[in-house]
């Protein structure tokens, strides 16, 4: 099973009731598996006549309370922009899958993540969060699909997947298990029927005195409490070292063997990982940069994530930057020679 | 004039050997070319897909676009410079699918631009996925148990709509289609030309041969001023045919029926300064501020 397969799998297995996608590379095995599988599971499949019919169509099962998904890439995410804004209005849970390829427009289809921005800070209109997870692994992948659909669940917003073509066409062992340890509120909101019942509406239109504001003040709120309670990081090799990478996804797995190149070297490296890019791990980070460090953020786009991770590290140690935009990958020994340079600079100017 | 002016000389074609792409791509070259059309009189718009490269194989002036919006620029284009020749090309998936919005409105507008759809009922670029006019029962990796979808129909779309020119073309005739495409190239006011076209690679059902077997000609008793005969035609199963549906050359052109600035045929880069309306302008401007 490819990454995009796996992943299509871990979906099925986490319930999910209806997907909805358009054809875009480097992702179309996603749609041809769900098409297969959900028909065996009796559940809905369509393919759509654009991006935009696929966010509204996932906007409206997820108003009956069913668990539905979209995946695509770059660009059509870019589409879905609106959709996803609407259904942060109306708190709507969603998952949504972005197997990101290079842009900006039309791109390539080599493996990017310089869509972290569009995920992490909104992407479409108004003031409102995606969590936006970004596993490194395929196990990782798989597992964040049943949290991705509880998390949606349960915060009633919109959760996305942010992986690359490279993790996309990928073979890894995995083991697909059905988790969901949370206790998940119920769906009084769905629109389900109103007999026996008053008005349940889904709406992200609220002209009345206040009632807009409000509604920012709520979403802030959850937004708040997500930020202290579902942070996921993976800190390796840190406590000791000199220089600690922050990299997540693909960029992570290079980072790590990139760590470990240089501990063989004697350069005492670490790594953080993020797996939630937001809620992004600022407090983790910004605990490792109390004692001066060198902090190089290294990323597959010109520089995204290094924004958070300055503002996290907050001017208490320096935090560089290093990557390659549009598909062009850097290797261990790229990361490592980058490492190198670095306790190179820093021991000549002490 | 030799259809060579538009040539690109060697280049690497990203098709499969065998594609109908190749060609409609020679058959409209050799259509501008006959028609004495310079390159630098020409505009190819074009939104995304393997049809949607076409213009990248193009001596001229190429614009490539987004996904389905190969008719939006095409119309600004034509609007901004109406002395050039305007051509959005692209293939069923991007015009019909996630264009299709933008088809409807752009035969409404009737823009004197030339719409040609490479129509070879499956998606290309993304591996064989069922596009908007895959015939029912067509079975895909996608579409596991067949299209149960009624397949969109543009020519009676566009009949429905009184577009100005409405025609259906075969890549694999090559003569037929050139004449089709330089009718609609000369004729003012938006003209669609649909052409049917295998994807050797993704569609073996509708293949060359099934082309052949599956479509006629209309004859001259077929008369294209006749919409409701046009509408029925466009509709007609058992064998489909091909050529001029319907003209209307009847319809002001969207650049008629804008302001002043389109109706000479005068690019707008081409219009005098006006120092007078622009400093009556700002003190208008100016006055309001205060």
């Amino acid at each position: 099973m490819s990454g995009n397969e796996a992943m299509a799998e871990a979906a099925v297995l986490a319930g999910l009731d209806a997907y909805f996608g358009y054809p875009i590379t480097p992702q179309n095995e996603v749609t041809a598996y769900m098409s297969q599988r959900m028909a065996e599971e009796g559940r809905v499949f369509i393919q759509c006549e654009s991006e935009l019919a696929a966010i509204n169509m996932v906007f409206g099962a997820s108003a009956t309370g069913k668990r539905a998904m979209t995946s695509s890439s770059s660009p059509g995410i870019s589409l879905m922009q609106e959709g996803i804004s609407y259904m942060a209005g109306a708190q709507l849970p969603a998952v949504v899958v972005n197997v990101m390829r290079g842009g900006p427009g039309l791109g390539n289809i080599a493996p990017s993540q310089s869509d972290y921005f569009q995920a992490t800070k909104g992407g479409g209109h108004g003031d409102y969060r995606n969590i936006a997870l970004g596993p490194a692994t395929l196990q990782e992948l798989v597992d964040c699909m049943p949290l991705a659909f509880d998390l949606a669940d349960q915060y009633r917003m919109t959760v996305m997947l942010l992986i690359d073509g490279l993790t996309g066409q990928m073979m890894e062992p995995v083991i697909l298990e059905k988790k969901s340890g949370r206790k998940l509120p119920p769906k009084d909101w769905a629109l389900t029927g109103a007999e026996n019942r008053g008005q349940r509406i889904v709406r992200s239109l609220l002209l009345g005195n206040g009632a807009l504001e409000n509604l920012n003040y709520q979403l802030q709120k959850k937004y708040r409490h997500i930020e202290k309670n579902e942070v996921i990081c993976e800190q390796y090799k840190v406590d000791d070292a000199d220089i600690i990478l922050v990299a997540y996804g693909i960029a992570a797995r290079i980072s790590r063997a990139a760590v470990d190149m240089a501990r063989e070297n004697g350069i005492k490296a670490g790594l953080i990982r993020p797996v939630t890019l937001w809620p992004f791990p600022s407090e983790v980070i910004n605990k490792a940069a109390e004692n001066f460090r060198i902090f190089l953020t290294f990323e597959l786009s010109c520089g995204q994530m290094v924004e958070d991770v300055r503002l996290a590290v907050a001017a208490k140690s320096p935090v560089l930057f290093y990557g390659r935009p549009a598909g062009g990958i850097p290797t261990v020994e790229d990361v490592f020679e980058q490492i190198r340079q670095l306790t190179f600079k820093e021991k000549v100017e002490k | 004039m030799n259809k060579e002016i538009f040539d690109m000389g060697r280049i690497d074609i990203a098709w499969c050997p065998g594609c109908g792409n190749y060609a409609i791509l020679k058959t409209l070259k050799q259509a501008l070319a006959e028609l004495e059309i310079l390159p630098a009189n020409l505009v190819v718009v074009s939104g995304i897909g393997q049809a949607a490269k076409a213009p990248h194989y193009f001596k001229t002036n190429v614009f490539n676009g987004l996904h389905g919006r190969a008719l939006g620029p095409a119309v600004a284009i034509k609007a901004a410079n109406p002395s050039l020749v305007v051509i959005a090309e692209s293939g069923d998936g991007d015009m019909y699918g996630e264009g299709g919005n933008h088809f409807l409105h752009t035969i409404r507008r009737n823009p004197d631009i030339t719409n040609i759809v490479h129509n070879n009922m499956v998606y290309g670029l993304t591996k064989g996925q069922a596009s908007p006019t895959s015939p029912i029962g067509f079975k895909t990796p996608v579409q596991v148990n067949g299209v149960f979808l009624e397949p969109f129909n543009p020519l009676a779309v566009a009949i429905a709509l009184d577009a100005s020119f409405v025609a259906r073309a075969f890549a694999g005739d090559i003569e037929q289609t050139k004449e089709i495409i330089k009718k609609a190239i000369t004729h003012k006011g938006y003209a669609l030309v649909d052409i049917f076209q295998p994807c050797v690679t993704y569609n073996k059902l509708n293949t060359n041969q099934w082309f052949k077997d599956n479509t006629y000609y209309l004859d001259d008793s077929h008369d294209p001023h006749n919409r409701i005969e046009a509408f029925k035609k466009a509709i007609e199963t058992y064998k489909l045919p091909l050529g001029i549906f319907y003209v209307n050359e009847d319809k002001k052109t969207f650049e008629e029926n804008v302001g002043e600035l389109t109706k000479s045929n005068k690019p707008l880069f081409e219009y005098e300064l006006d120092m007078k309306k622009l400093s009556d302008s700002i003190e208008r401007f100016k006055s309001v501020s205060k």
